[in-house]
């Protein structure tokens, strides 16, 4: 499904990822944990096409596609979705019409009709209901004056909406109490299944209590150093990553 | 030198006149015609329509198109008004002669050259504690090669409510010039929508001006597409305590389109707050003027005025000028304003690309979205819902150079 293989990519002058390798298989949920600044949200952009982030050399495809050959809306049609650490506030574009077009955009690209209307709102209310948020969300801006968790959950909808093979969520469980994490935890493993994969993106165990995950890697200075079962993350937890980097040097 | 301007005074001393007008047509000759030098037209020049001639209209117009409301519509067809058959209690629609202005101050000269060439004034009255539900609807269409005059003034009794939508439509060559006084009494709640809905071939001069009583309040909202020049001075003066003026105004200029819009809210007097809110989206080579004045007086203690302008510049051909004034004489007031120019959000549009969606279709979003927002305000849904695919369609077209 996903594959990276020796990935290097910088932001402007700096190079942050160093020859970063990973396979996800169908089904797969992989975490990757880290200390800040490895280079786990620019994994995420750099794989979603984010102006600014430059790949040197390396390659990353989905499901066949070269990824990094691809438009950022081109790597959303190949079935790429990133839940992102900060969603940002889109005043004046109301939450449905942002679902329409997007739904509409990925259904035109694989050579199918827009969905309707009535259809389009009884499914995005349905996923409301199931990821908590109240309908009345999507006739407001898109993540317009949400809290922190409500954007998350925001996140989880558009999601759901959209049915990508591969999602990545950055740091979904920051800023989010426990209540809201199990919220996001729950629509997540609803969307599990043998044909989607999943690359979670966090800084703490605690979101994988809830997303149990099948490999554990950890990404330090660019490039994963070191991958395993959820044991991995309990190791972690405990330790700390420097113990890692103290093993690894 | 103003061929348009000579011919205009000539046409307008054939008469009849009334005194009112005879003493315009006075203050007309004494007043030069505005060059780049003049303040408040510095950044529009008048030099094309100096040598337009234009005739008068002489076909009946149709109705333009509008929203899915039940409106009470008056329509200007080029010389004269076609007034409704019938009228809900409170109101009264009638015609006047010209003689004298309710609230337009005479500084503007196309405000006097209105007055010089208006036959009659559409004379909108509403009686005190009336609510008038149903939205009046002022239509001007553009009839080719004519220019049209049109006046309206509207009193507003003492805690009287009612929707005035003055729209001006049609896009062929030609002049419109339509000046609208209010006149809002204490308690009062005026509603009132401009549409200047007109394309790149036409002339669009007029102004709005609106006189606050105590405890009354505005929510105005204009929306205009430009036109090969469109110039509106809007006045709101703060004549009675505790006002309140909400003026948004949205324009959307592509081509070589020319929008020029300039406010000044005077607040004479004590414990008045000025909501105003102006966006605007220039694309291609089109050019915007805003120039939004606040005037505190000295007495205007405990005032509130917020002005803010935000635009969008889709092309580096296009020019925007903008220029907030503050004038404060009080010292107890809050007073805020902000004016800004940029280019699209790129973490927004990086956004919505990542969901699947186009750069182009995100882009159209986009720009809606920054009007949008005051266009979810108008209090009339159908109005807005009209609106909207409009403003739409406008964005698809608008080309990013």
């Amino acid at each position: 499904m996903l594959s990276i293989k020796n990935l290097h990519a910088r932001v402007e002058e700096k190079t942050i990822l160093k020859g970063l390798n990973l396979e996800v298989k169908p089904g797969e949920v992989h975490a990757i944990m880290g200390p800040n600044g490895a280079g786990k949200s620019t994994l995420g952009y750099v794989l979603s096409g984010r102006e600014g982030y430059e790949v040197e050399s390396g390659s990353a495809s989905l499901n066949d596609a070269d990824l990094l050959d691809l438009e950022a809306e081109e790597r959303a049609h190949a079935g790429l979705f990133l839940a992102f650490q900060y969603p940002v506030e889109i005043p004046g574009v109301s939450n449905l019409e942002f679902l329409k077009a997007a739904v509409d955009a990925n259904r035109a690209a694989k050579g199918l009709e827009p969905m309707s209307s009535k259809e389009l709102l009884k499914t995005a209310k349905e996923v409301c209901k199931e990821v908590d948020l109240p309908i009345a969300f999507l006739k407001r801006g898109v993540n317009e004056g949400f809290s922190g968790g409500e954007k998350k959950r925001n996140e989880i909808m558009q999601m759901m909406m959209l049915k990508p093979s591969l999602c990545i969520l950055d740091e979904t469980d920051s800023g989010l109490d426990i209540d809201a994490l199990q919220v996001v935890a729950k629509g997540v493993n609803s969307q599990r299944s043998p044909e989607r994969s999943f690359v979670v993106v966090t800084h703490y165990q605690r979101l994988l209590d809830f997303i149990k995950p099948d490999f554990v890697h950890v990404l330090a200075d660019g490039k994963i150093v070191k991958s395993g079962g959820p044991e991995l993350a309990l190791e972690l937890e405990k330790h700390g990553y420097a113990w890692l980097e103290e093993k690894s040097a | 030198m103003s061929h348009w301007f000579d011919r205009t005074q000539d046409a307008a001393k054939r008469g009849p006149l009334t005194q009112f007008q005879a003493k315009q047509l006075q203050v007309l000759a004494n007043t030069a015609w505005p060059s780049r030098k003049t303040e408040a037209w510095r950044y529009t020049s008048l030099f094309g329509l100096a040598e337009e001639q234009f005739a008068a209209p002489s076909q009946q117009l149709s109705n333009p198109d509008f929203a899915d409301i039940e409106t009470i519509d008056v329509l200007f067809d080029g010389e004269e008004w076609q007034l409704p058959t019938s009228l809900p209690k409170g109101l009264s629609i009638s015609l006047e002669t010209v003689d004298t202005a309710l609230t337009k101050p005479d500084h503007h000269i196309f405000g006097l050259i209105n007055d010089t060439r208006t036959q009659q004034s559409l004379t909108i009255k509403v009686a005190e504690s009336a609510t008038i539900t149903q939205p009046i609807r002022i239509a001007v269409a553009a009839q080719l090669n004519c220019e049209q005059f049109a006046r309206v003034t509207a009193e507003l009794g003492n805690n009287s409510q009612c929707t005035v939508i003055e729209q001006l439509a049609g896009n062929s060559e030609g002049l419109s010039s339509l000046f609208c006084e209010y006149d809002v009494a204490d308690s009062a709640h005026l509603n009132h929508y401009r549409f200047q809905l007109q394309g790149d071939l036409h002339y669009s001069i007029g102004g709005n001006h609106i006189r606050l009583g105590n405890h009354s309040q505005l929510d105005s909202h204009v929306v205009g597409f430009g036109s090969k020049l469109s110039r509106l001075d809007i006045d709101v003066e703060h004549a009675g305590e505790h006002a309140q003026a909400n003026l948004n105004a949205i324009f959307l200029l592509d081509g070589k389109e020319h929008f020029d819009l300039h406010t000044t809210i005077e607040h004479a007097m004590p414990n008045g707050t000025t909501e105003e809110n102006v966006r605007g989206i220039v694309a291609d080579r089109s050019k915007a003027t805003f120039n939004g004045r606040i005037h505190i007086h000295r007495d205007a203690q405990k005032t509130l005025a917020e002005l803010n302008n935000r635009n969008l510049l889709m092309s580096r051909n296009a020019e925007l000028n903008t220029k907030p004034e503050l004038e404060i004489y009080a010292d107890d007031v809050r007073c805020a304003h902000g004016a800004t120019v940029a280019e699209l959000d790129e973490k927004s549009m990086y956004y919505l690309t990542s969901r699947g969606i186009s750069r182009q279709d995100a882009q159209i979003m986009l720009n809606f979205g920054f009007i949008n927002e005051l266009v979810d305000q108008m209090q009339h849904e159908a109005v807005a819902e009209w609106l909207r695919p409009q403003l739409r369609q406008r964005f698809a077209q608008m080309k990013q150079v």
